[in-house]
């Protein structure tokens, strides 16, 4: 958890600096999307709350219920 | 505007792409399960099926130089239904990505360093991918011929060095299985190695020069298949209907060279070259997943998004699959038939449809 908020505190600091001072903000914008997904994710992972796996899904929705597959035999 | 100023020669992309499919070598294994001894013979069929399919990225990379692909299927599909194809791709992209940076993770937990904690294996392997990622296109070219060249070393050196364990009946009987097997088995070589180049369309509109991009590629495709079929060879020739059970083909035969009781226990050539390949591909596909997500959102730089994707990847790739059954289960059906309208049908269809429409030609002054 201590490494996890570490890392985030470093990514935070070497990024987001430069883009308010050179007034990028569509860049900071779209920096905190993605950094608030990949901590939240993080997150999660540390406290171990299960993440859905995409792949998961996918392969519910096409093997699954359009049956699409090949023969396991 | 495009995110990317770096600029790469039409050679260079010879050696990219084949380090990229080179990168694939212990894929092969996703098929050796299900083709057995006749995988040699689905790795140069799912060449022949897949090239017409790359030759049409060729085609949409040169009628729309300097472009990406975000910005085609904008200006093909409209800004709507274009960013929707791109978000699909970019899927694609990160998922890919994930189970990349997952294989080299199941690498060294299963043969090389079994003690070291996963996550932090996965933590360090992406860190140094978005770092190779963020020097460029430029830097990636630059190295590519030294991994290509490498890995072609440790491949014939490898085979001369078993040639005496070799049992060529391992070969027989030839077309004995039914031909469902053989055709997933080309979807599978079709999709991984071949199809997961569609990345270069990401990388293609930083060419210098157009002129020899149909014979670089193909050159490049072609060392990177050869390289793929010359450990297939190998591994049936020494390892036979037994290549089915392990969990690595390539390092189980590999261990068996024993020269002399000297020159023993070379599967770390193994570990060395596959990590340096496996690290290539993962870089180029960072790369083609950061420009591509920035392109989509319309930024200046893809530099701000590095960090967090590659934490992003990381988490995706510890917790995607459950186990290597799983990873194994999943490619070998949905992974690829999720990702075939993206190989297959999308860039045949943009190019007829630039054909009908005559793209770029009437936009390309105020087109992004």
């Amino acid at each position: 958890m201590i490494f996890l908020l570490l890392i985030y505190a470093l990514i935070f600091v070497i990024t987001a600096p430069g883009l308010i001072k050179r007034k990028e903000w569509r860049e900071f914008a779209a920096f905190l999307v993605v950094y608030a997904i990949a901590f939240a994710l993080g997150l999660m992972y540390v406290l171990g709350i299960p993440i859905p796996s995409p792949m998961r899904g996918l392969q519910y929705l096409i093997s699954d219920k359009l049956g699409l597959k090949y023969p396991q035999k | 505007m495009n995110i990317e100023k770096g600029k790469i020669s039409s050679s260079q992309i010879l050696f990219l792409l084949a380090g990229f499919v080179q990168g694939s070598v212990l894929l092969i294994d996703f098929t050796v399960g299900i083709t057995q001894q006749q995988t040699w013979m689905v790795i140069l069929a799912g060449l022949v099926i897949t090239a017409p399919f790359i030759l049409s990225y060729v085609a949409l990379a040169k009628r729309f130089n300097g472009m990406n692909l975000v910005q085609i299927n904008d200006m093909v599909y409209g800004r709507f239904l274009g960013k929707v194809l791109s978000a699909y791709y970019i899927f694609f992209l990160s998922m890919t990505l994930s189970f990349n940076i997952l294989d080299i993770g199941e690498l060294y937990v299963n043969f090389l360093m079994p003690d070291t904690p996963f996550i932090f294996l996965l933590a360090v392997f992406a860190t140094v991918c978005a770092y190779a990622a963020s020097k460029g296109i430029e830097a990636l070219a630059r190295v590519s011929h030294l991994f290509v060249v490498t890995e072609i070393f440790i491949i014939v050196s490898t085979f001369i060095l078993l040639i005496d364990q070799m049992d060529f009946s391992n070969f027989l009987p030839l077309f004995e299985l039914p031909f469902i097997k053989i055709f997933q088995g080309i979807h599978i070589l079709s999709a991984i190695p071949y199809g997961e180049t569609l990345v270069f369309l990401m990388i293609m509109g930083r060419l210098n020069n157009t002129g020899r991009m149909v014979k670089y590629t193909f050159g490049g495709l072609l060392i990177g298949a050869m390289s793929l079929f010359i450990v297939s060879i190998r591994n049936t020739a020494i390892l036979g209907k037994t290549q089915t059970i392990w969990t690595s083909a390539s390092f189980q035969s590999i261990r068996l060279i024993d020269i002399g009781t000297v020159l023993t226990r070379m599967d770390f050539l193994i570990g060395v070259a596959q990590t340096v390949l496996i690290f290539f591909k993962c870089s180029l596909f960072f790369y083609a997943l950061v420009t591509a997500l920035s392109q989509l959102f319309g930024l200046k730089s893809y530099l701000p998004l590095i960090l967090p994707l590659a934490g992003i990847e990381v988490i995706l790739a510890a917790t995607v699959f459950q186990s290597p059954v799983d990873h194994a289960m999943i490619t070998q059906n949905a992974g690829i038939i999720y990702s075939a309208p993206l190989m297959y049908v999308f860039p045949p269809l943009t190019l007829l449809i630039a054909k009908i429409r005559n793209l770029p030609g009437q936009e390309r002054g105020g087109g992004r």
